[in-house]
């Protein structure tokens, strides 16, 4: 996924939403991917690498967050509750920008395999120059794939720390889960550009939140 | 006998088109992912080992686009090639295709597929997830690739048949149009899921709370689009918009 990103194909299969959730399935919990990821993948929804300027790291914060939650899950002996997913959120939102600086750094890397190439054509060895293009991938995947790794091997320490937490501590992260998103859903409508985006917004949320509120009534009733 | 690319070889330069950006750099840009995919014409094209190092080297100047434009830009540029290879073009016309057509074809890409196509087939992979469950990343993918992989083999089809006038066909398309109706969507579909989430997950707050709760969340996302909008950096409404609710978990 991490070269998938960006130096090959880029079919999506890093955007969070998925990346997340493979990275639950893997770790066998599945909601715990899911719920991270549908909120990242909110919140860098408007994010795209223009002339060379790239936005934070998107996949990086999804893939971390999700192996922490569910090895919190893990470790407590069920799967993860929305107050860890939320604390793997809270923790691992800034790494978007991590990855952002860790990007740049692997770019500026990148350019002696430029130098590489251009001295390969000058003595004509054509193809050692083309093959510095698949050289330069590799530093990416060593370094998100031990990121992740990492961020999975936090997961029993966090566990322990949930299970320990007062029950006013939990109440809040579980509050938080659903304020994240909705914040994420901000994000994510501010940055769609729609023309009159705001009364589109408006008219979505009241025709979901009307539909739901019908859907219980009439369960409860 | 004439120089001629055979399909097997305009495969593989496709294939080696998806790698465009592996070799990124500041400066160089897209360069070595260009010098990459049009590594296997040489031979077809030039008998001499000195005419291909030639042809590499005009390759070797900064190249960037947006990754599935360059598509158009591999393509249209072995259409001038296999022209000079005849003897019925020349180098500036490959310099000037380059020069004059990257910068537009980067400025299509990014605002149809990374500023509209992407985040409308995301937010209704994400509105998806209470219908679909898992199964709704695997909707965005199947949503998102089949716009991406059509859109990638025409453009390289399309820039080697036609060169520099693949741009009437891609006038024809009226890409701005669909962009303005995929960002609506974006728009109406991520407001949704603010909304499902405060139902689904309001309810976790506790019983009769649980409607207000739902209400003032949506406040929240009416003030959150505000605030993004004031330059109000993102993650700083994420961390607020959780502190807000956890301290109204201790104070409710």
């Amino acid at each position: 996924m991490a070269l998938e990103r960006r130096a090959f194909l880029q079919a999506m299969f890093s955007r969070p939403l998925v990346a997340a959730t493979v990275e639950g399935v893997l770790l066998g919990d599945v909601l715990s991917g899911l719920y991270v990821g549908l909120v990242f993948e909110l919140f860098f929804l408007g994010g795209a690498s223009l002339g060379g300027a790239h936005p934070d790291h998107d996949t990086l914060p999804a893939v971390s967050a999700a192996s922490m939650a569910a090895a919190m899950g893990i470790s407590s002996g069920a799967d993860a509750t929305p107050a860890m997913w939320a604390l793997a959120i809270l923790i691992c939102a800034p790494f978007g920008r991590s990855g952002l600086w860790l990007e740049n750094r692997l770019d500026k890397r990148a350019r002696k395999y430029f130098g590489r190439a251009v001295r390969a054509t000058d003595s004509g060895e054509l193809g050692r120059a083309a093959r510095q293009n698949l050289r330069a991938m590799w530093p990416q995947f060593v370094f998100y794939g031990l990121l992740c790794a990492a961020a999975a091997a936090s997961g029993p320490t966090l566990a322990s720390f949930v299970a320990s937490a007062p029950a006013s501590v939990l109440r809040a992260l579980t509050w938080s889960y659903p304020a994240m998103g909705v914040a994420a859903a901000a994000v994510a409508v501010a940055a769609s550009h729609a023309a009159r985006k705001n009364s589109i917004a408006f008219l979505s949320a009241s025709v979901t939140a009307a539909v739901m509120v019908a859907l219980r009534l009439r369960g409860e009733g | 006998m004439t120089p001629s690319l055979p399909f097997f070889t305009l495969a593989r330069i496709a294939w080696r088109s998806l790698f465009i950006q592996a070799g990124f750099s500041p400066d160089a840009m897209q360069t070595l992912g260009l010098l990459y995919a049009l590594q296997p014409a040489w031979p077809h094209l030039y008998a001499e080992p000195e005419a291909q190092a030639a042809a590499s080297k005009r390759h070797l100047t900064p190249f960037n686009t947006h990754p599935y434009a360059a598509a158009a830009m591999v393509g249209g540029i072995l259409h001038y090639e296999l022209l000079l290879a005849r003897g019925e073009g020349n180098a500036e016309e490959i310099a000037h295709f380059k020069t004059t057509l990257m910068g537009p074809l980067a400025a299509l890409g990014d605002g149809f597929f990374w500023l509209s196509l992407r985040p409308a087939t995301g937010a209704v992979g994400v509105a998806l997830v209470p219908l679909l469950g898992e199964w709704a990343p695997v909707a965005f993918l199947v949503a998102y690739n089949f716009v991406h992989l059509v859109a990638r083999t025409w453009l390289f089809v399309e820039g080697y048949e036609l060169g520099a006038r693949v741009v009437p066909r891609l006038k024809e398309l009226k890409v701005p149009t669909w962009s303005n109706r995929l960002r609506t969507v974006t728009a109406a579909a991520s407001a949704g899921v603010g909304a499902w989430l405060t139902q689904r997950f309001g309810a976790l707050t506790g019983g009769e709370s649980a409607l207000l709760a739902a209400l003032v969340c949506f406040g929240l996302g009416a003030v959150g689009v505000w605030m993004v909008e004031k330059k109000v950096p993102p993650l700083a409404l994420l961390y607020g918009a959780a502190g807000l609710a956890g301290t109204a978990s201790v104070l409710w």
